[in-house]
């Protein structure tokens, strides 16, 4: 299967949320120290950042500037050493290690450098997994669950693979299956970790394509860690982060990434 | 590149010089980053040694004791033991031994009923009557307020254990009524050295000097009691061995022991009971082997990268085999020195289940060769369940960390072939082995010896199989049943158990083993006692009134009938006491008897009739025509069998010191269902003429109405002991319940490894588990969330384990009770219920214990470790 093939797939295409509404992340003075046995180290400076609804942003940067690690705090993984979050309007400092995994569940998507399946889930049931987790229908205002697995299945291209775990899998595949979990819930934001670090350059390719493609259908607001110049160039937004701070902040193409295709 | 590497040792390549010091250090580095993992093996290991050792340390201990207080366990240097009081030429024999400087004292034992008073209902009691001046002749008996006997018992006061107290409701100070006799209590026997000698010793104790027996009028010619003489011998006196033969001489029929034998009935049931227990105990061990079988399999197989490495830089095979076999040594041993330390413990608890019928205070204490046994025992087999997993490292190919995908692929036939054969081997290696431990164990003949291996070999292949069989059947149902519509949880903690590196059916067998031994005992326990329950027919007597005097005979008969809940007629015997001398110019003593067949050279109890009374089936020959007229017998056909009697035969008889020759009339057999039945020799009325006669009788009342019968008889004949089923059942359940409490308490250690390697399980898959809670955690799941996955999984594994392992105790039990009972077959619903409802509280128990940890990790420490 290719991503060209996926164009052809009948998806629900949601248009990109008004730009009236709130940003879908406000950053202000973010900071991240860790204590070592002898120092404190700070990954973090004070990070001021906006994104708005159906912006697709990439990260830059060289390894421990910090990128992960404002990813990370972004999902709420982790909890900051002092600033403010907003995800979606919802103020998620402070919010306890449960509440923050209810509103994960709810807004944000994630896709790891590593794919990150469940190994004892089959791949429909890996898709399903956030589905099941924000309980069922209620409130991620999917009717049929089973059903936009299957089709998020088909549009990655691995149904006739649904009932293979994923030892039974090729890096590529698990990584498209960890795409369509992602989307699952039509979740506002999709947070990305070097998606295609892990895989070579044709599968990295492959999975990119797919990425793009579903966040234009669905909508969501992308933002994407990466060393790759390519992947990079495909984003409407880069932020470059050095030491801890942002080093630069570019738009380009701002049309492009928000207009759905046909 | 690695495959540029040697893969095999070239001379001077430096791993060449791979000692086995380098391979300690090696195994050690390795180990200590899966310390958890471990640490629940050693722990499973560690409850198998300790039960074993605490059984085989506390089975010393008591021989030891039994050699080193066989006096004073015996109270004198030699016992005689006889039915009967010795007669003129005994007391003048035993009068002439005194006067050569051997000490002598006298004691009889008996039962009969006690009571608080004349309104209170009676109960049951074993009385022992002594002479407290001399007897005992070595230890003490210890009362409470401490006393000496000699000055607390007098002929008026009585010393009892603390049953009678708690029973009667009495308390030290407090009056007693024997045989219509007021007793004061002064004193609760707490320590009694010969308990463990006497007869008739199941009930209560009542302790008493002979006058008070005599006050008592408790023994009448004939009654039921056993007399016991105790000798002490003297420096000056002859030694112990020309003193035990005059004894014999003297007392051709009694039972004779001296300190020397350690009590062989004692020392038997010991080593077969230590033989048993070891065994139990072995299968515990056999689950923590397989804990560190299992455990080592998992280790090996997540170090596969390393262990490619290795090879890859020039390690050979038995390099790295070397390492993993330390490893295991190491675990075998640690687990071992702390089932040691456990088995201290163990032992301490022992001593308490049987206090009640063993006076004995064994001292726990540190014994180096059950020590050394264990930890040897722990090691060996934790060696022999290594063995698949070490021979399996020989097939790791250096090229492994080049293709890693290929590591799902299912080998081809051949390949699959050799595996089998080489676990077969291993299996085989594994069966040997055990059957060889358990032969270690056992003792007797080396007959029996053998027997004890294959049994034990065959048992544990026989319930393996069955619970691999019934696990992994199980397994598939589930999954299966888990495609169905089920909830999101339930569903993901079902998927659990068949995560790589679960080893559910390795658990499941685990935890079955341990709930299979337990529950098998329970029920063959409890169906032991149903079946006496259940197999009293309708019409069958469940009282019986012992010692009733002639005198009182009619007047007893009276009152029975007047009582309310008595059922039909009560059936009466009087019997003598009479001993067979010879048959046919035999002597009896001449005879080879066995076993239960030398009851014939004690004095049987025999009875007389006039006609043929209506339950009597005449087998052979012809009753008698007048009931006097020259002594005739009518022989019970089994007696007859084995004295090798027939009509015709003639039998000498002494009663109460007079001969007595008969001619066998008749052979007869009679319903187990009557009293008489219990007395193998009918004699015709004028041969029993003018001897000694005491009257017993059997009758049949509501159980309800007993004690009122019971209080009834009590308050007019003090002296008549009266025997309700319903008690001896109680006592006999007491011994039974006794007997299974010590085995469930050392098999219910194999249920705690079993859920100790659940633990060992959940804590190898620890850092498998830890990345998915976190990405369950990062896809939007709750503590809460998470923690039912995992509850489900722990709790559906354990009812699995419990229900496999009781559906198969079922089968074990019931065809147990029907081999040795004929017991009718049932389902225990609730034992099931109960156990499979606890097994799994006890696995969720045990999963959460090796995993508790893993909930509140930050998704983000752990995602950055990738």
């Amino acid at each position: 299967m290719h991503a060209t093939q996926c164009h052809n797939k009948k998806l629900e295409v949601h248009p990109p949320r008004s730009d009236l509404r709130a940003p879908a992340i406000q950053v202000s003075g973010l900071t991240k120290s860790i204590p070592t046995a002898t120092h404190r180290v700070d990954i973090l400076r004070g990070i001021d950042l906006e994104i708005q609804l159906g912006e697709f942003v990439a990260i830059m940067g060289p390894s421990g500037s910090g990128k992960s690690t404002l990813l990370g705090l972004l999902a709420g993984l982790d909890t900051p050493t002092s600033g403010q979050i907003i995800l979606d309007g919802e103020d998620i400092t402070g919010l306890d290690e449960d509440r923050m995994a209810l509103l994960r569940g709810r807004k944000v998507g994630f896709v790891f450098q590593s794919y990150h399946l469940l190994p004892t889930l089959t791949a429909e049931e890996n898709v399903l997994l956030p589905y099941e987790l924000t309980g069922g229908n209620g409130s991620s205002g999917i009717s049929d669950g089973p059903k936009r697995a299957r089709e998020l299945l088909e549009s990655v291209g691995l149904l006739d693979r649904r009932d293979h775990y994923p030892v039974q899998l090729s890096g590529g595949e698990q990584q498209r299956v960890a795409l369509a979990r992602a989307f699952m819930v039509r979740p506002p934001i999709l947070l990305a970790d070097e998606p295609t670090g892990n895989l070579d350059t044709e599968n990295g390719k492959h999975v990119l394509e797919l990425l793009i493609s579903l966040n234009l259908r669905e909508g969501t607001t992308l933002v994407l860690v990466t060393h790759d110049e390519a992947l990079s160039s495909r984003a409407s937004r880069r932020i470059t982060l050095r030491d801890g701070r942002i080093v630069s902040d570019e738009r380009e193409n701002a049309e492009r990434a928000t207009e759905p295709r046909p | 590149m690695p495959n540029a590497l040697p893969s095999r040792d070239r001379e001077g390549v430096g791993i060449l010089n791979f000692s086995w010091a380098t391979a300690c250090k090696i195994a050690w580095r390795e180990s200590r980053s899966s310390s958890f993992k471990f640490l629940f093996v050693i722990l499973a290991v560690a409850v198998g040694v300790g039960s074993l050792t605490g059984v085989r340390g506390f089975s010393r201990a008591f021989h030891e004791m039994l050699l080193s207080q066989a006096r004073t366990l015996m109270a004198a240097d030699l016992s005689l033991r006889v039915f009967e009081l010795p007669t003129p030429q005994q007391d003048s024999a035993l009068a002439a031994l005194s006067r050569l400087g051997v000490d002598r004292t006298w004691i009889t034992e008996t039962v009969t009923m006690a009571s608080a008073s004349v309104e209170k209902p009676p109960m049951l009691v074993s009385v022992k009557a002594v002479d407290p001046k001399k007897y005992p002749f070595y230890g003490e008996i210890r009362l409470s307020p401490p006393a000496p006997l000699s000055r607390a018992l007098t002929a008026d006061t009585v010393a009892v254990s603390d049953d009678v107290l708690l029973r009667l409701n009495l308390k030290v100070g407090d009056s007693i009524r024997l045989g219509g006799q007021p007793f004061r209590i002064v004193g609760e026997v707490t320590y009694e050295p010969d308990r463990m000698l006497g007869t008739l010793n199941v009930g209560p104790r009542v302790m008493m000097t002979r006058d008070g027996l005599d006050r008592a009028g408790l023994i009448l010619p004939g009654s039921r009691a056993a007399e016991r003489f105790l000798f002490r011998l003297s420096p000056n006196s002859p030694g112990i061995e020309p003193v035990r033969e005059r004894l014999k001489a003297t007392f051709p029929d009694a039972l004779i022991a001296d300190f020397r034998e350690s009590h062989p009935l004692v020392t038997q049931a010991l080593n077969r009971a230590t033989t048993f227990l070891s065994l139990v105990s072995l299968i515990t061990l056999i689950i923590g082997a397989i804990g560190v079988g299992t455990a080592m399999r998992a280790h090996i197989q997540q170090r596969m990268d390393s262990i490619a490495i290795m090879k890859c830089i020039g390690a050979r095979s038995s390099h790295v085999m070397r390492i993993y076999l330390l490893q295991t040594i190491a675990l075998g041993l640690a687990g071992g020195l702390v089932g040691v330390a456990f088995g201290l413990v163990v032992q301490r608890v022992f001593p308490s289940f049987l206090a009640r019928y063993f006076e004995l205070e064994p001292t726990a204490h540190w014994d180096f060769v059950t020590a050394a046994q264990g930890i040897g025992i722990a090691v060996l087999a934790s060696l022999l369940f290594t063995l698949p997993p070490l021979i399996g490292i020989r097939r790791i190919r250096p090229s492994l960390i080049l293709r890693r995908e290929m590591e799902e692929t299912k080998p081809d036939w051949p390949t699959r072939f050799a595996e089998a054969r080489a676990s077969l081997l291993a299996g085989a290696t594994i069966l040997i082995g055990f059957a060889g431990i358990a032969m270690s164990f056992a003792t007797g003949t080396p007959r029996d010896i053998w027997r004890t291996g294959e049994y034990f070999a065959g048992a544990l292949v026989i319930s393996f199989t069955a619970l691999s069989a019934v696990a992994w059947l199980m397994l598939r149902v589930l999954k299966i049943a888990s495609r169905g519509k089920l909830p999101a949880s339930v569903r993901h903690g079902i998927s659990n158990l068949y995560r790589p590196g679960a080893h559910a059916q390795s658990v499941l067998v685990a935890l079955g083993v341990g709930v299979m031994f337990t529950l098998t005992i329970y029920l063959v326990q409890h169906g032991m006692i149903a079946e006496m329950n259940r197999s009293s027919p309708p019409g069958m007597p469940n009282v019986f009134l012992i010692d009733i005097a002639p005198k009182d005979r009619d007047a007893v008969l009276d009152l029975v009938k007047q009582q309310r809940g008595v059922e039909g007629a009560p059936e009466v015997i009087g019997t003598v006491a009479a001993k067979i001398s010879s048959v046919d110019g035999q002597p009896v003593d001449q005879m080879n008897l066995k076993g239960f067949a030398r009851r014939y050279r004690s004095p049987r109890s025999v009875t007389s009739a006039a006609a043929m009374p209506d339950y009597v089936d005449l087998v052979r020959g012809r009753w008698w025509d007048s009931a006097s007229g020259a002594p005739q017998v009518c022989v019970d056909e089994d007696a007859a069998k084995i004295l090798h009697i027939q009509p015709g035969s003639e039998m000498r008889w002494a009663i109460s010191g007079r001969e007595v020759q008969t001619r066998v009339a008749c052979v007869q057999s009679i319903d187990s269902v009557h009293l008489s039945s219990r007395v193998e020799f009918i004699f015709n009325t004028s041969a029993l003429a003018g001897f000694p006669v005491i009257y017993y009788s059997s009758l049949r009342a509501q159980p309800s109405t007993v004690p009122a019968l019971q209080e009834a008889l009590y308050k007019r004949f003090p002296t008549v002991t009266v025997v309700n089923i319903a008690d001896v059942l109680q006592i006999i359940q007491g011994v039974v319940d006794r007997i299974s409490q010590v085995v469930r308490f050392i098999s219910m250690f194999a249920i705690l490894a079993g859920a100790v390697i659940l633990s060992s399980s959940v804590a190898g898959t620890r850092f498998r588990r830890m990345r998915e809670v976190v990405i369950l955690k990062t896809l939007g799941a709750t503590r809460w969330r998470v923690s039912r996955i995992f509850s489900v999984e722990f709790l559906v594994l354990g009812a699995v384990a419990g229900l496999m392992g009781s559906l198969l105790a079922g089968g074990f039990a019931n065809l147990l009770l029907k081999r040795m009972l004929d017991a009718q077959t049932s389902i225990p619903v609730v034992p099931i219920a109960v156990s499979v409802v606890a097994t799994a509280f006890i696995a969720n128990a045990a999963g959460w214990m090796a995993s508790f940890p893993i909930l509140g990790q930050k998704p983000l420490e752990i995602l950055r470790e990738e």
